[in-house]
């Protein structure tokens, strides 16, 4: 394979992860693995690789159901909205508790709780629905991310 | 000499890399071992190294590893004789130092009595300054008119805070950097008291301006003698949470090296220290002339102790276990000293692309690099399963040299050769902090971090170069062609592999 400048890069797998990269004349060592995703350690640096018919899939159906979904394995600290309620962009609707961090989930947009798809206490991991929101009537639709964690709120303590 | 050990065996009431580390000092010293864990540490690593392992109960740590009760059921049910408490946890529980003793358990740190003195920041800020060792100039004045704040502040000297009396996390606290502003500023800050606190009272304090922060080694024995072992600058913090340490401190002439490390013996001795601590000072300038103020002594052994170990050349858990068995220190004063330079690197759990979030999951691929001068103290291994219910540091890369220059170089080239792959880590930023002009050059205060991570940040999102989307297609090529593993390049114009350069993060 080639890139740009037309210079030759050549990758040998030496067995147990670890690639021989040769990138014209500089040789680096690089170590990958594949789960779900490929991960890829290079240089210090690390490249995770999402097929892209499954990422594809993945993203349209958080997108459909409109939902908030947990970024990582956490319990639930507090709840602070309902069924029905209406939320605006970046309030907190709930509070989670990963490694001794609080981690405060905002809303990413304005809407309406649908459904709460959580309990205080429990246990919730990666992509499990938090809460569902929907548009308030008459409103234009927009793409749900995954919660949102702004900076400088993740409390220690 | 006597060979016979200090203790027949020791209970480690921890996990994680500081367990692992006192199990192999234990080794060295030929006691037996006793690790504790939860439910969710059944397969780590310190319960594997160890020679005996007691489940201590559920993954929740108020339930395993902060339960007096449960240590202790552990330590009778494993007859160990002597109790090692880490970091974190019960290390600094003053309660659990005496229920040690009371069960006639050796508990390897300070008498429970120090712990207590040293852990409320009022009682040991007047042992220090009852010992002649300065702390930041400040008071609560009696008379709280106007008038009376401003002679306190000028007793203070400006810059100043004024902090709401009754308050804490910093709400309502205001700067004064003069007298033309000081009416007005007062008057505000006693506002915002009242209305955060409900209690207008002030307390005026001096305003440190980008303070280093240097903290001193001691030893003290049960023999009388206290030794300090050296500093350690931990200006690089995220929110007060410390992610690079090195010894010696750029800022820390000899002058000032042997007068703060005076100052930290005169505290430790004050507190009837026992063992290992360490003496926390802000430093404010440099060289000779700098002052330094007491902040607070941490009475356990530090997550950051490996790199006084490196230039000291002192084990100093081996140290906390003979000054437990009430040997005298090995060394005087006088017989220490520092050699080269050594920095550490705290490796985190977290996506430092994404709001340092803490990240869990399984270690898919973990290889830490072998090399001359680096050192690793880790809890993990491939396959280990990092989980959300303790503290997300995975492994301390510790990086000695001749010159602080040799140190950055060979932490630079470790870190570039230590792939953590199934969950992101802090590495990519912990290189950048490395490669970073006011880090080479020295020039990082406490505020460093907190001021220049966005930019440190910003490259962390670059999406793969050509070689590691090759990589990746190979890979999928490996799983899904089940052990048939191509060899040699893969290099032709036809190859399949190159359709897949679309590949995305």
């Amino acid at each position: 394979m080639s890139d740009q400048t037309g210079t030759s890069v050549e990758v040998i797998p030496l067995g147990n992860g670890r690639y021989q990269v040769v990138n014209g004349s500089r040789r680096l060592i690089a170590f990958a693995v594949a789960s779900r995703d490929v991960w890829v350690f290079l240089d210090g640096h690390v490249y995770t690789i999402t097929d892209r018919a499954d990422g594809a899939a993945r993203r349209s159906r958080i997108d459909d159901q409109a939902a908030l979904t947990a970024p990582m394995p956490a319990t639930v600290l507090a709840i602070n909205v309902a069924p029905g309620q209406r939320v605006e962009r970046n309030d907190v609707v709930m509070v989670l508790e990963a490694m001794k961090m609080e981690l405060p989930v905002r809303s990413p947009r304005d809407g309406v709780v649908k459904a709460v798809g959580c309990q205080v206490g429990e246990l919730v991991q990666p992509g499990a629905t938090l809460l569902e929101l929907e548009e308030p009537a008459g409103e234009v639709q927009l793409p749900t991310p995954n919660a949102q964690l702004p900076k400088d709120e993740n409390i220690e303590r | 000499m006597n060979t016979r050990p200090l203790f027949d065996r020791i209970l480690i009431a921890n996990r994680g890399e500081i367990a692992v580390r006192v199990i192999r000092a234990c080794r060295e010293m030929g006691i037996e071992s006793v690790a504790v864990y939860s439910d969710a540490d059944a397969r780590a690593v310190h319960v594997s190294l160890a020679d005996h392992a007691v489940r201590i109960g559920p993954a929740a740590a108020i339930e395993s590893y902060l339960s007096i009760d449960a240590i202790l059921s552990a330590a009778r049910q494993s007859g160990a004789q002597a109790v090692h408490p880490g970091y974190g946890f019960l290390s600094e529980n003053s309660r659990f130092a005496a229920a040690c003793e009371e069960a006639g358990l050796t508990f390897i740190g300070p008498p429970a009595e120090a712990i207590e003195r040293m852990g409320s920041k009022i009682a040991a800020r007047a042992i220090a300054r009852e010992a002649g060792v300065p702390v930041v100039p400040g008071e609560t004045p009696s008379e709280q008119s106007d008038a009376a704040i401003a002679d306190a502040v000028r007793r203070v000297g400006f810059p100043v805070l004024l902090k709401p009396s009754e308050g804490g996390g910093g709400i309502g606290m205001k700067t004064v950097r003069d007298e033309d502003a000081l009416s007005a500023t007062t008057a505000q800050a006693r506002r915002e008291a009242v209305a955060a606190f409900g209690d207008g009272t002030l307390y005026v304090e001096r305003l440190i301006e980008q303070p280093h922060h240097v903290e001193f080694q001691v030893l003290a024995d049960h023999h009388g003698h206290v030794v300090h072992v050296f500093e350690r600058e931990c200006s690089i913090q995220r929110r007060h949470q410390k992610v690079i340490e090195e010894s010696p401190s750029l800022v820390v002439s000899p002058a000032l090296r042997q007068r703060m490390g005076e100052a930290a013996v005169a505290v430790a001795t004050a507190a009837g220290y026992r063992n290992a601590g360490t003496v926390e000072f802000l430093v404010e300038g440099s060289g000779d002339s700098a002052r330094f103020y007491f902040l607070e002594m941490n009475t356990r052994l530090q997550v950051e102790h490996p790199v006084t170990e490196q230039v000291a050349g002192i084990d100093l858990v081996r140290a906390q276990i003979a000054i437990a068995a009430g040997q005298p220190l090995a060394r005087k004063q006088a017989d220490l000293a520092q050699r080269g330079h050594a920095i550490e690197l705290r490796v985190y759990a977290e996506d430092p692309a994404n709001n340092d979030l803490p990240q869990a999951g399984p270690l898919l691929l973990y290889r830490e690099p072998v090399m001359p001068g680096i050192r690793i103290d880790s809890g993990v291994t491939e396959g280990s399963e990092v989980t959300v219910h303790y503290d997300p540091l995975l492994a301390k890369l510790i990086a000695s040299g001749e010159t602080r220059e040799a140190a950055r170089g060979r932490a630079l080239a470790a870190l570039r050769s230590y792939p953590v792959l199934g969950i992101r880590t802090n590495i990519p930023l912990l290189i950048a902090l490395l490669e970073h002009p006011r880090f080479i050059a020295g020039d990082v205060d406490t505020g460093f971090l907190d001021a220049e991570g966005d930019a440190l940040r910003a490259p962390l999102t670059v999406g793969p170069p050509p070689e590691v989307t090759t990589i990746a297609a190979l890979v999928r090529a490996e799983r899904t062609t089940s052990g048939i593993v191509r060899h040699g390049p893969v290099p032709s114009e036809a190859d399949p592999w190159s359709s897949l350069k679309g590949a995305r993060v």
